[in-house]
């Protein structure tokens, strides 16, 4: 045996970007586009708003200039303490989108970290999915009680309630991503090249999870955002005069008969956040997804 | 050339050229709720640096498990090494901190494993995975470790080494991976090498490569390497000395000649006669009836006696220790020495 060459068995295809897998889907497209919309007109609130969203010299009940009696002055009319309504709702999206993105980071964060030690450290496996269990079986709209009652309510507590019911769906579904890493050749390989426990669970068991918790994340936060505007709603959230969307839903829900607009349209703006990001999540698992790739 | 590997094997550690590994009387147990596993119970061996050691024997015999103790690997619960020692260079692994283990994975004691399709971490480059332990162990920069990387994919042979390094591992083949994981195995220089089956997962005349590849990286480092493996065509090739396993135990062991020329256990002669020849006209190939028995549940006396067609009253009732019947040539059977058998 002599030889030196290499084999010359034709090493694996590159796969197709994932960018560019993502963008031949018109769902991508679409949700994506209307999503980055929304962010860029909540996020340039204070440039591009009308009016100030806190000002109530204006005529109350004013309905959306493209309905009978409406004005184009105020485009999307204004509300029972004459507010204009656009404003409101483009300083609303930036609240209720900060406490959704936040809730996901903290909660995803401490679910991630949770899921993975418990996939790493046999022993403490029981004891932390049986701690998640328990959170598990509270409400989040309890927690969110439980933490107005003891601080009082606000946008902090709304956050801290969302953390708390974002932790253990996360928890679990980053450790059975991981039980399945951890059984993977390379973790006992790259602990036979010495590699310290913390490498190993950031740089092997870490990386190879996060795609796809990742997209649970994704799909998890129109859920916070509805928990969360579900949580306003009820008055534990942002207090008045903050624009949230959830609590302006909450606000025209008396003056629903005579003018719903008030109330529907921040209800809308809810529901294309949601599904938007749930279509984007969607997307973004089919696309991570080597089984799907050829559909 | 492999007469002289060893004139004292087993476990006399007094031997005059200390060997580089010494394994004496390891016993690895599993404790799970179907029993007590004995996995490999009471095995002892020794390497010399820059020579090869076959572990050879079926699957579930415990060469991996044996692999596994030696690289402190073995996952505890519900795996224990019970009992025996572990000798690297005259230092007892057995006992060590979690710590110092880890010190010696890679730097001292390297490992390659049978799935290169799995072995390489799929999100990390090849030449961050190369460099991990440089930086670990040596305490390289990034510059100097990447560095060494293409030195050592050009030391096993991956063409264009340079951009090879910022490539992941789904863009090589099987063949290229398993190089790579030599590469990372050698990188820290190790004095051993511990070689899983790291060709049973490639086309043979990849696996032929790989071998190759690996003889020649030993000449030139002088690694002393246990290639553990079930296929005798490489052990023929490339081992120095044969340890032969079965359930758990050594049955038979001695220098590779002596395992092809004067093969003294049953098992042993079971083993080569399943492996096909050319030069013979027999129809059939001969295998040896029945498995490897359940390590929960071994038979009393030989291990091997259940299965063999030449066991007696004495092979269901006692055990048969290691015996020596030639220099450096071992035997646990109660029927050895045999007459020499035909070639």
């Amino acid at each position: 045996m002599t030889s030196t060459d290499i084999e010359s068995s034709t090493p694996l295809p590159r796969p197709v970007g994932l960018l560019r897998r993502l963008a031949s889907d018109s769902t991508v497209l679409i949700a994506g586009g209307i999503l980055v919309t929304i962010v860029a007109a909540s996020l340039l609130a204070p440039f591009i708003a009308p009016y100030d969203p806190y000002e109530t010299g204006y005529a109350p009940f004013i309905p959306p200039a493209f309905m009978e009696g409406g004005t184009s002055e105020f485009l999307l009319g204004t509300d029972q303490q004459g507010r204009d309504l656009l404003s409101r709702l483009l300083y609303g999206t930036q609240a209720t989108l900060l406490t959704g993105l936040l809730g996901v980071f903290f909660g995803g964060g401490a679910g991630v970290v949770l899921g993975i030690l418990a996939a790493y450290f046999k022993k403490f496996d029981p004891p932390i999915m049986r701690f998640v269990d328990v959170l598990l079986s509270f409400p989040a709209i309890l927690f969110g009680l439980a933490i107005a009652a003891v601080i009082g309510p606000g946008i902090v507590p709304i956050i801290i309630a969302l953390s708390i019911a974002t932790v253990p769906d996360v928890a679990r579904v980053t450790r059975s991503t991981a039980v399945v890493v951890m059984s993977q050749e390379y973790m006992e390989a790259g602990r036979a090249i010495g590699l310290s426990d913390r490498h190993l669970i950031i740089r092997y068991l870490g990386l190879n999870c996060i795609g796809s918790v990742f997209v649970f994340l994704t799909l998890r936060f129109g859920q916070v955002i509805l928990i969360g505007a579900a949580l306003s709603f009820l008055g534990l959230g942002a207090r008045p005069p903050m624009a949230e969307l959830g609590m302006m839903a909450a606000q025209g829900r008396d003056a629903l008969f005579f003018a719903p607009h008030i109330s529907t349209i921040p209800s809308l703006a809810i529901f294309m956040i949601v599904l938007c990001a749930n279509m984007l999540g969607d997307a973004l698992r089919d696309a991570l997804d080597p089984r799907m790739r050829n559909m | 050339m492999s007469v002289l590997v060893q004139e004292k094997p087993d476990t006399s550690v007094q031997a005059t050229a200390t060997p580089l590994l010494s394994v004496d009387g390891l016993k690895t147990y599993f404790k799970t709720s179907g029993g007590l596993f004995k996995a490999v119970d009471g095995v002892s061996f020794s390497v010399e640096a820059g020579k090869t050691l076959a572990i050879v024997g079926e699957s579930g015999c415990g060469k991996s498990v044996t692999a596994m103790s030696i690289m402190r690997l073995v996952p505890e619960p519900p795996g224990e090494t019970v009992a025996g020692s572990i000798r690297y260079a005259g230092d007892e692994l057995i006992g060590k901190s979690r710590r110092e283990i880890e010190d010696l994975r890679g730097a001292e004691i390297s490992m390659i494993f049978q799935e290169p399709m799995t072995s390489l971490n799929p999100v990390a480059r090849v030449g961050a995975q190369i460099a991990e332990g440089l930086k670990r162990h040596k305490g390289m920069t990034d510059a100097q470790a990447r560095e060494r990387a293409i030195e050592m994919l050009r030391l096993v042979r991956i063409p264009s080494p340079e951009t090879r390094v910022d490539e992941f591992p789904h863009q090589m083949s099987g063949g290229m991976r398993q190089r790579v994981m030599i590469a990372i195995a050698l990188a820290c220089d190790p004095k051993l090498l511990i070689a899983d089956e790291p060709t049973t997962a490639l086309d043979v005349t990849i696996q032929a490569q790989i071998l190759e590849l690996l003889r020649s990286l030993q000449d030139k480092l002088k690694t002393a390497i246990i290639l553990i493996t079930h296929d005798l065509g490489v052990v023929a090739e490339n081992a120095h000395r044969v340890v032969v396993m079965y359930a758990g135990r050594v049955v038979e062991t001695a220098p590779v000649d002596a395992i092809f020329s004067d093969a003294q256990h049953p098992y042993t002669l079971g083993l080569l006669a399943s492996v096909p020849r050319f030069d013979d006209d027999a129809e059939r190939l001969l295998t040896i009836p029945g498995s490897v028995p359940h390590p929960a549940h071994m038979p009393a006396g030989c291990r091997f006696s259940p299965r063999c067609t030449l066991a007696t009253s004495k092979c269901t009732a006692e055990e048969p220790p290691l015996r020596s019947v030639a220099s450096g040539h071992e035997v646990a059977c109660w029927l050895a020495p045999i007459e020499k058998h035909g070639s």
